[in-house]
């Protein structure tokens, strides 16, 4: 039964082989050049960039819908991700930078307001969302399949090894690049004595009612901690946030992962000792204990006359694993006083017994499906949880496979946005361009510009660009200098620079690149204290918040260098760097903040003079000089000279000459000399202090 | 009187002084001027030593030394430099052997200094002495240097001889203004020359820190004590007049190092705040900004109505722009200007429409814009057009009813014809293009004709192109001894008309035949066409011809070229004219050639593609056929002594651009460094905010302590491992 599949396939990777472009015939036979393992945001978004490049590409969907895990989670089903569709702008690229929810298309209203118009909006509107974005693009996606297996291909061929995926039913699925965007489903757990009578975010309670009077302990900081805490702060008496590591709070961290302040009324409780608190404690070495029949003389009396069902329940306590007796210990019909903390410190902060008990502890990802040969390892960061990938988001030692979506975040995991709809849209795009190269050899889209186009264009990208604002320090812009023009490519991993050549299929020139990324500051000041903020141009480096940076390099970066850049840094020590200042409303246009600065900055990067010239001194230049400035050169001597204007110009001339301090209105007045300056010395124009 | 700014010899800028009546026009001038090339940077003492040679006797030279650019120190020099450029010779350098020439001893530790040299009342003569100099003894700053430099100017020793009735308290001079302490010294009748001498050694040696006074005693309302010979006021309202005896200079000295050290400190940031652009037409548009532009007169597109609005007019011109591209801005003024002036023409299918980039950035990516701006003109159920000449209103307005026309207008008869080539047929246009070309063709059937049809779509908007095909196309063919197809040029009614066989192959190479054909022989080169004629990269035979010159004087010089371009024998070369009235740019280049402005008319022969230099035609020889062809030769053969050089020289930044990396090493060493490989690992994990070790978790482990303080705790709380 089995061999005449496995000859068939062997058969079908050989065509393959032989036929490259020929085998989407064969999709009937399960084949495809790409397998997309989930349908949720990020298989979503990867099927529309196949889709858009016309591959053969399937998604495979345990469930029958998209986006299921937005069906549970989370569990109190408030979106914490912006949606914010009032922006006082119409630039769809701008407007992206505060709505964190949608996915990248082409269609200018593919978006989640069409589903909520709320800030935060309802969870349910996300799945919601995903269908129509499969709908109107014409996804293929195929629900149902389950894949529990997924191994590596034998066969070793020149075009790479593919991957067999099999279904509940059996089923294989082969592909030639598989990218799976499986997403965290796995809750995170912590094996300590007892940790069987603690109960998961997965499945608790959302009624608030049932936490009535009761004390809770959550395990665990993060958002769906203080979520759950949030939902039934009205009705638990007393509730405790338990883990490691203190609150991190994402306004003051800038990472969207850690504490967002719509989740955190909880510290105010605390803050305002209102019987609510945070503690701090490793969680391997702690136990839970369930008091039996101590229950009855303290509270057993109470418990009977709540309504709830839980009135065989004994009290949790908490402990450490060091003061149970040995193996018998967790039997809580053995607790004694000396198994609890209190016994021995009469104020441990943890004394009084809980109701319940309940992880928050976050998801992992499922490794289980993968075969060795296709497995990726564990990341080196966030604790293991995540599968350990490349700068281009490739799993480590398993080629052809891409990691996408969350569970991708291992790369900026704690720093920027990877891990989460805004962010991974644009990292699954830059995946999906590095494909492109590696296997149907386009290479990385890019814009031929004009050298004395390059500051408009940059200030463009930073005044609108989404992708390097949302993925700060980690995707940003090259520009590849080329003497008189330039080559602008967006949104590339920086970390993968030293391979930018094999994955871009671009190469360097001798005038080096320039990198621009979107960083925010030393971040060392108190986030909302005095001097947070810098105005002052030449004190850009110190800029707190997010701004844009750029770096010139003359040589790409090794490995070596980027692995050894400074301390915070997105990238190794540049040849030159440029701070851009940040700005309060994140509108880098002004002349003498931002432009001038920039001009600068490039100048020195290409060793020339990069000021715009009248059409009049470009004549002068142009007969003066062997080889005039470069605006003149690229503008005026294609003809495409800026003349000034020609009102003022006949002004002058009827009124004879006339020098700029009669007419202080129109400074343009006089032809013969374009009107300069005149604030030399005495008026004083920058250095606007605003507060922030 | 006419001011110069020299710099290596050329003249870069010189204006009249009815231009720079007031200040402010003298401040705005040179600011600008300056910042292009006034600030010499020196490495050598040989080359401060030639930078002295070439100022001795007009101008003093200020040595500024910054150790790094981009510090506060720098930019006060710099800005500096703007408002004295053209007093003084400004002089950068970075360190090195200069600085020990200015007696400075330990190079290394001076960041920052300023020295005066004296370089305008210094003796041409002694060529190799070096100009005295004064060093300023204060932190670089604009308000210090500003000072310094007025106590440069002032007299090295006042002198009350002739005001009566001067007491060291009443005297207010200059130096009162400054805040710099005054110096008084008290001089004999009989000791006068003396007194003189060393006041002068002393004002030599506390010049830039204080004001030196001589009175003279004899005055009868001098009331000072005669044990005195010497006194001083600090600087400050009220402050008292000491007195004191002065025995020798070294004491006198030592009081003021004493005192003008410590002062203030405080006020130094008022004055270094200023950010001037640089850039002319970025600086003329942000001088606007006060100005709102009168957006009534175009209509802004936004991504909604865009195709549908450039599907309703019969023309479209829409102008892509961002905001913070300077050019867009300037140029927006003249694109309103032109389509206030299209109203006024009635001419109501044209639209004149906006796009602003930064705003529908969809739009510009959809219809590939990576040049700001772009005009482009949209017609319904065609493609769009792109508008590639100047920036000005002229041009766009040419290119505008132009562009109405069809291209090529089809002629169908000879009356048509001549009245084509006359520019009868469509006056409106001719008064604005008068150049026209038709294309000859012997029958519709010819196969050129489509190429020629092609061709002519091309030029739509550029030029106003006929087509004639027909049998009787003969009669000019004849006419202009041609063969057929062939293309005429007419210049206007006054001009000549043109006729060239045509070679008729692709149609971009046909339209690049049409344009050099459309070229004049003997061009009035302006502002707007030099670009066309540069192209053809010849040495430029150049007729400067003054602004007052007009009728009939201009005419005959210009007759004499042309007989002189009659000759053929001046091939090599474009003859061409300026006229510096029209074109005021012109004088400049000009001087620039020269060194100078020449009595006008000026012939001159500009290499400006081969070689670079440039020869003047004799001031005084008649300007004939013949010697102007006999001095060619002699250019040619090397006999004429170039009288200038079109310089080389390659574009460098205008100003050190502001290096961060050095600012970031300076302020938090080692923030900017690539850690060593030592370091690494601890600190990528710090970096990637692991909580890795398992020691740290232990130790953590105990405390539950919600307070986390460990003040509010006896110190025994924490771990509770120990108390078991």
């Amino acid at each position: 039964m089995d061999s005449p599949i496995l000859l068939l396939l062997a058969l079908l990777i050989a065509l393959i082989q032989c036929f490259p472009d020929d085998y989407h015939s064969h999709n009937s036979t399960r084949h495809h050049d790409y397998c997309v393992l989930g349908a949720g945001p990020a298989g979503l978004q990867m099927g529309h960039f196949l889709s858009k490049s016309q591959r053969d590409y399937i998604i495979l969907e345990r469930n029958s819908g998209p986006g299921s895990f937005f069906n549970i989670y989370p569990r109190h089903r408030k979106l914490i991700s912006i949606n914010k569709i009032y922006t006082g702008r119409r630039n769809r690229e701008f407007n992206l930078r505060h709505d964190w929810n949608s996915l990248l298309s082409d269609r200018p209203d593919l978006l989640l307001q069409r589903v909520s118009r709320e800030l935060y909006p309802d969870a349910d509107s996300f799945p919601r969302y995903l269908s129509m974005y499969v709908k109107e693009l014409g996804l293929k996606v195929q629900y149902g399949v389950d894949i529990g297996k997924i191994r590596a291909s034998e066969s070793e061929s020149p075009r790479g090894r593919g991957y067999i995926l099999t279904d509940q039913r059996g089923l294989d699925y082969t592909c030639r690049v598989l990218l799976v965007s499986t997403g965290l489903w796995d809750p995170q757990k912590v094996q300590f004595e007892g940790s069987d009578l603690v109960e998961g975010y997965e499945s608790i309670p959302v009624d608030p009612e049932e936490y009535k009077d009761q004390a809770v302990l959550i395990l665990g900081k993060g958002n769906s901690a203080f979520e759950t805490a949030q939902s039934i702060l009205g009705r638990a008496s007393r509730i405790h946030l338990y883990s490691p590591s203190p609150v991190r709070l994402a306004w003051q961290t800038h990472y969207v992962g850690d504490l967002r302040a719509v989740n955190n009324e909880l510290l105010d409780t605390y803050q305002l000792k209102s019987l609510d608190g945070l503690v701090e404690g490793g969680l391997e070495d702690i136990a839970i204990v369930r008091n039996g029949e101590d229950e009855k003389k303290r509270s057993g009396r109470k418990k009977k006359c709540r309504s709830s069902g839980k009135e065989k329940r004994g009290k949790l306590f908490l402990t450490l694993s060091e003061l149970l007796d040995s193996s018998d210990g967790r039997n809580s019909s053995k607790v004694t006083a000396t198994n609890l903390p209190v016994y021995h410190n009469d104020n441990f902060s943890l004394r009084q017994p809980y109701d319940r008990v309940i992880r928050c502890l976050g998801f992992r990802f499922n490794f289980s499906i993968f075969d060795g040969s296709a497995r990726p390892p564990s990341s080196e960061g966030a604790r293991g949880r995540l599968p350990g990938v490349t700068a281009w988001y490739e799993g480590r030692g398993t080629p052809d496979l891409f990691v996408l979506g969350t569970a991708a975040h291992s790369r900026d995991y704690r720093s920027s946005a990877g891990g989460f709809i805004h962010g991974f849209r644009y990292t699954v795009r830059a995946v999906h361009r590095v494909l492109e190269l590696r296997y149907h050899s386009n290479s990385w889209p890019a814009i031929k510009l004009s050298i004395s186009q390059l500051q408009s264009w940059l200030l463009r990208r930073v005044n609108e660009a989404s992708g390097p604002y949302q993925m700060f320090g980690v995707l940003g812009d090259i520009i590849l200098l080329r003497g008189s023009h330039c080559e602008y490519l967006e949104e590339f991993p920086l970390q993968a620079l030293p391979q930018f050549s094999s994955l871009s299929g671009h190469q360097l020139s001798k005038h080096g690149l320039l990198v621009l990324v979107l960083q925010y500051g030393l971040n060392r000041t108190d986030s909302l204290g005095p001097g947070r903020a810098e105005s002052e141009w030449t004190r850009a480096w110190r800029s707190n918040f997010l701004h844009p940076v750029l770096y010139y390099y003359d040589k790409l970066p090794t490995e070596r260098d980027m692995r050894h850049r400074p301390v915070g840094w997105p990238l190794p020590r540049p040849k030159a760097v440029h701070h851009m200042i940040e700005d309060f409303l994140t509108e880098w246009d002004g002349p003498i903040s931002h432009s001038q600065p920039l001009r600068r900055f490039l100048e020195h990067c290409l060793h020339t003079d990069l000021r715009a010239f009248y059409a009049e001194s470009c004549f002068r230049f142009s007969l003066t000089n062997q080889k005039p400035p470069l605006f003149c050169r690229q503008g005026y001597l294609r003809k495409h000279g800026v003349v000034r204007n020609s009102q003022l110009w006949q002004h002058a001339h009827d009124a004879g000459l006339m020098p700029g301090g009669q007419d202080s209105a129109s400074p343009d007045t006089d032809p013969s000399f374009p009107d300069y300056l005149t604030r030399a010395g005495t008026s004083v124009s920058s250095a606007i202090n605003l507060d922030f | 009187m006419v001011f110069q700014l020299l710099w290596g010899g050329n003249v870069l800028k010189s204006f009249d002084t009815d231009t720079v009546f007031d200040v402010n026009a003298i401040v705005s001038h040179v600011l600008f001027t300056v910042l292009f090339d006034e600030v010499r940077y020196v490495h050598t003492i040989a080359e401060l030593q030639s930078v002295e040679r070439a100022a001795k006797g007009k101008a003093d030279i200020v040595l500024g030394h910054v150790q790094v650019l981009g510090l506060p120190e720098h930019r006060a020099l710099m800005e500096t430099a703007f408002v004295y450029g053209v007093k003084y010779q400004f002089v950068l350098t970075t360190g090195g052997p200069v600085l020990t020439n200015m007696g400075v001893e330990d190079i290394s530790s001076l960041t920052a200094g300023l020295w005066f040299l004296h370089c305008k009342g210094a003796s041409q003569s002694q060529h190799s002495d070096p100009c005295p100099h004064t060093a300023l003894r204060r932190a670089l700053t604009t308000l210090h240097i500003y000072t310094f430099l007025q106590l440069m100017e002032a007299p090295l020793v006042v002198r009350s001889q002739s005001e009566a009735s001067v007491e060291p308290s009443e005297v207010n001079m200059v130096h009162s203004h400054l805040q710099v302490p005054l110096l008084f010294l008290f001089s004999q009748p009989h000791t006068v020359a003396l007194d003189r001498v060393t006041a002068q050694t002393l004002a030599w040696r506390l010049r830039g820190q204080v004001g030196l006074v001589l009175i003279h005693r004899e005055s009868p309302d001098v009331k000072i004590p005669l044990e005195y010979n010497a006194a001083y006021r600090l600087p400050g309202e009220g402050s008292e007049v000491k007195y004191l005896i002065l025995n020798n200079l070294e004491e006198v000295i030592d009081l003021f190092r004493d005192e003008s050290t410590p002062e203030e400190e405080e006020d130094d940031d008022n004055w270094a705040t200023l950010d001037v652009l640089d850039d002319e037409v970025a600086e003329s548009v942000y001088r606007d900004r006060g100005q709102s532009l009168d957006m009534d007169a175009v209509t802004e597109l936004t991504a909604d109505i865009f195709h549908s609005a450039v599907a309703e007019s019969d023309y479209t011109v829409v102008l892509f722009y961002v905001k913070w591209d300077a050019v867009s801005m300037a140029f927006m003024q003249s694109y309103i200007e032109v389509s206030e002036s299209l109203e006024d023409a009635d001419v109501s299918d044209v639209e004149l429409a906006v796009l602003d980039c930064g705003e529908w950035t969809d739009v510009c990516s959809a219809q590939k814009i990576s040049f700001f701006p772009t005009v482009r003109l949209y017609r319904p159920q065609e493609p769009s057009q792109p508008y590639q000449g100047m920036l000005g209103t002229e041009s766009l307005n040419r290119f505008i009813m132009l562009s109405r026309l069809v291209s090529p207008v089809l002629l169908s008869s000879p009356d048509e014809v001549t009245s084509f080539l006359k520019g009868d047929l469509y006056q409106r246009h001719a008064a604005i293009a008068p150049v026209t070309v038709l294309g000859l063709f012997s029958s519709t059937a010819d196969a050129g004709v489509s190429v020629f049809k092609e061709a002519a779509k091309a030029l739509r908007g550029e030029t106003m192109v006929g087509l004639f095909a027909d049998r009787q196309a003969e009669i000019w063919a004849v006419e202009y001894s041609v063969t057929l197809p062939a293309i005429l040029v007419s210049r206007g009614p006054t001009g000549q008309t043109e006729a060239h066989s045509l070679n008729l192959s692709m149609p971009d190479q046909l339209v690049t035949h049409i344009q050099r054909a459309l070229l004049d022989t003997f061009p009035e080169l302006t502002v707007e066409n030099l670009p066309l004629y540069l192209e053809l990269k010849k040495q430029l035979l150049v007729l400067f011809v003054g602004e007052e010159e007009r009728g009939r004087k201009e005419n005959r010089v210009l007759e004499d070229m042309r007989s002189l371009l009659n000759t053929g024998l001046i091939n090599p070369y474009l003859p061409c004219w300026i006229h510096l009235g029209r074109t005021p740019a012109g004088k400049a280049v000009l001087e620039a050639y020269l060194g100078f402005l020449p009595l006008l008319p000026a012939l001159v022969v500009s290499q400006l593609a081969t070689g670079g230099e440039v020869f003047h035609y004799p001031t005084g020889r008649p300007l004939m056929v013949q010697p102007i062809l006999q001095w060619l030769q002699r250019v040619e053969d090397g006999e004429e002594p170039p009288t200038g050089v079109i310089v080389d020289e390659k574009w460098m930044p205008s100003m050190p651009f502001y290096d961060f990396l050095s600012v970031m090493d300076q302020e938090v060493p080692g923030y900017a460094s690539q850690r060593s490989a030592k370091t690494k690992t601890s600190r990528i994990e710090r970096a990637e905010g692991e909580k890795s070790s398992s020691g740290e978790r232990q130790a953590r482990a105990g405390a539950h302590n919600p307070q986390g303080s460990p003040t509010t705790k006896p110190p025994q709380t924490p771990h509770h491992h120990s108390e078991l």
